[in-house]
């Protein structure tokens, strides 16, 4: 995980202006001293007239599940006269037609909405939120791994979130490393490659460095018994990957894609981008 | 493919494209359909196109039910959306007459009607909310019959 592992790394074949400063987060801060870090966040414009009510909450961090102890409401602004800043109604927009609809209500509080997450990549930090009904969901506030599946093998690792690569949506995601569904990400791909050189008994991602001993990995090489080894032999007729995630391998990187919500479930899932979808993305990076 | 016009890369939600190729399934279109109930045949462009519209009834995530009008296409010039036309007659009892009045409706138009022009009748079906305004689905176009086909129709 340290930098240190990919010092003696060839170029990537891959030119990605990637931001790999985020590695330093894994040098572990604990969460906890987050609670005296500020935690209100600057106004925006649009809510100058909202009191910011910031209860100090013991961040959820852990598997989320609130410990009993207070949720925040930091993400529940009201103003003064207890109304809430944001809302999802229809009723403050024009009709179809064009006409202006007066207001004839307050806002409720089934309308309600709040303060997005901008999920940001650093220590795990997710903040447990009070819904209607009691329910609770989980707001990530920043996040450094994920359960990411690769799909044609059909298996999932728990790994490390390098960076964010591209967001069809907006740049600006990109530039401050803002994790939302269906943003394209790079991930740590050792613990994939660990699973397929086991499985298979084959390398991947094998570097072309010029006159580098080739060490087989010990994952290759470790002792099996003979029926293991048999089923071992036979899937490696199967064992064949696409050039294009090869080349993932030997940097150390792969491009998956954000399949869930975090600023709703709290977590950072997704999978790995294969096929028509990485050569997609890859030309929109190569721009 | 030609659809991949936007930022993001468009396919189905929900089925897997890049199984490991095995032999024959990668030429055939991977492409999941269905049959929106009540009667309506799904289209052939639906089930052999490539277009990808997650709104469209047949190949999108969206289920007809609730109320099915028909009506007139008024204007075709919106992105996969069309203003329906529906003329009825409202009756006045002081004077026992009618008198003309019509609603106009937008309503989400699958890619998998080509070829569809003003003026073409269409039947409509109820789906959930698409769009701000946009809460019925064109399930089925009747086109408009020119009378004396050898006329000169605009191309």
């Amino acid at each position: 995980m340290a930098p240190e592992a990919y010092a003696n790394h060839p170029s990537a074949p891959l030119a990605i202006d990637t931001v790999y400063t985020h590695i330093q987060y894994t040098i572990a801060v604990p969460s906890m001293t987050a609670i005296d870090s500020p935690q209100k966040k600057p106004l925006s414009t649009e809510h100058q007239g909202c009191h910011y009510r910031s209860k100090r909450a013991g961040s959820g961090s852990g598997s989320g599940s609130g410990s009993g102890s207070t949720f925040t409401s930091q993400l529940l602004q009201k103003d003064e006269g207890g109304n809430y800043c944001i809302s999802r109604d229809s009723r403050h927009k024009r009709s179809a037609s064009g006409a202006k609809r007066a207001q004839y209500r307050k806002k409720r509080k089934f309308e309600l909405g709040r303060q997005a997450a901008n999920t940001k990549l650093g220590a795990k930090r997710i903040h447990e939120v009070r819904t209607r009904g009691g329910n609770r969901k989980f707001r990530a506030m920043r996040l450094d791994a994920g359960n990411f599946s690769w799909g044609s093998e059909a298996i999932s690792r728990k790994t490390r979130i390098v960076a964010v690569v591209y967001n069809a949506s907006n740049n600006e995601l990109v530039r401050t490393g803002t994790l939302v569904k269906n943003a394209i990400v790079q991930i740590d791909a050792t613990p994939f490659r660990q699973w397929y050189e086991a499985h298979y008994a084959t390398p991947i991602g094998a570097r072309k460095a010029k006159g580098a001993v080739k060490v087989e990995s010990e994952e290759i090489n470790k002792a099996r018994s003979n029926h293991v080894q048999r089923k071992v032999e036979a899937r490696k007729a199967d064992a064949k990957v696409d050039p294009a995630l090869d080349h993932q391998f030997a940097a150390g990187r792969l491009y998956a894609c954000l399949s869930s919500r975090p600023g709703q479930s709290g977590r950072a899932d997704g999978y790995i981008l294969e096929g028509q979808e990485l050569a997609f993305y890859i030309r929109k990076l190569k721009k | 493919m030609s659809e991949q016009i936007e930022k993001a890369f468009q396919k189905q939600q929900g089925i897997f494209q890049n199984a490991k190729v095995a032999g024959k399934k990668s030429i055939k279109n991977n492409r999941w359909y269905k049959e929106v109930g009540l009667g309506f045949k799904t289209p052939k462009e639906a089930i052999e196109g490539h277009y990808i519209d997650k709104k469209c009834p047949f190949t999108g995530d969206v289920s007809i039910r609730g109320r099915i009008l028909t009506g007139e296409i008024m204007s075709t010039k919106m992105k996969r959306t069309i203003i329906i036309r529906r003329e009825y007659l409202h009756f006045i009892s002081k004077y026992n007459r009618y008198e003309k009045r019509h609603k106009n409706l937008a309503a989400h138009m699958s890619p998998a009607f080509i070829g569809v022009q003003q003026g073409d009748s269409v039947t409509v079906g109820q789906c959930r909310p698409l769009s701000k305004t946009v809460r019925f689905n064109v399930l089925k176009v009747q086109k408009k019959v020119v009378k004396g086909a050898k006329n000169f129709a605009k191309f």
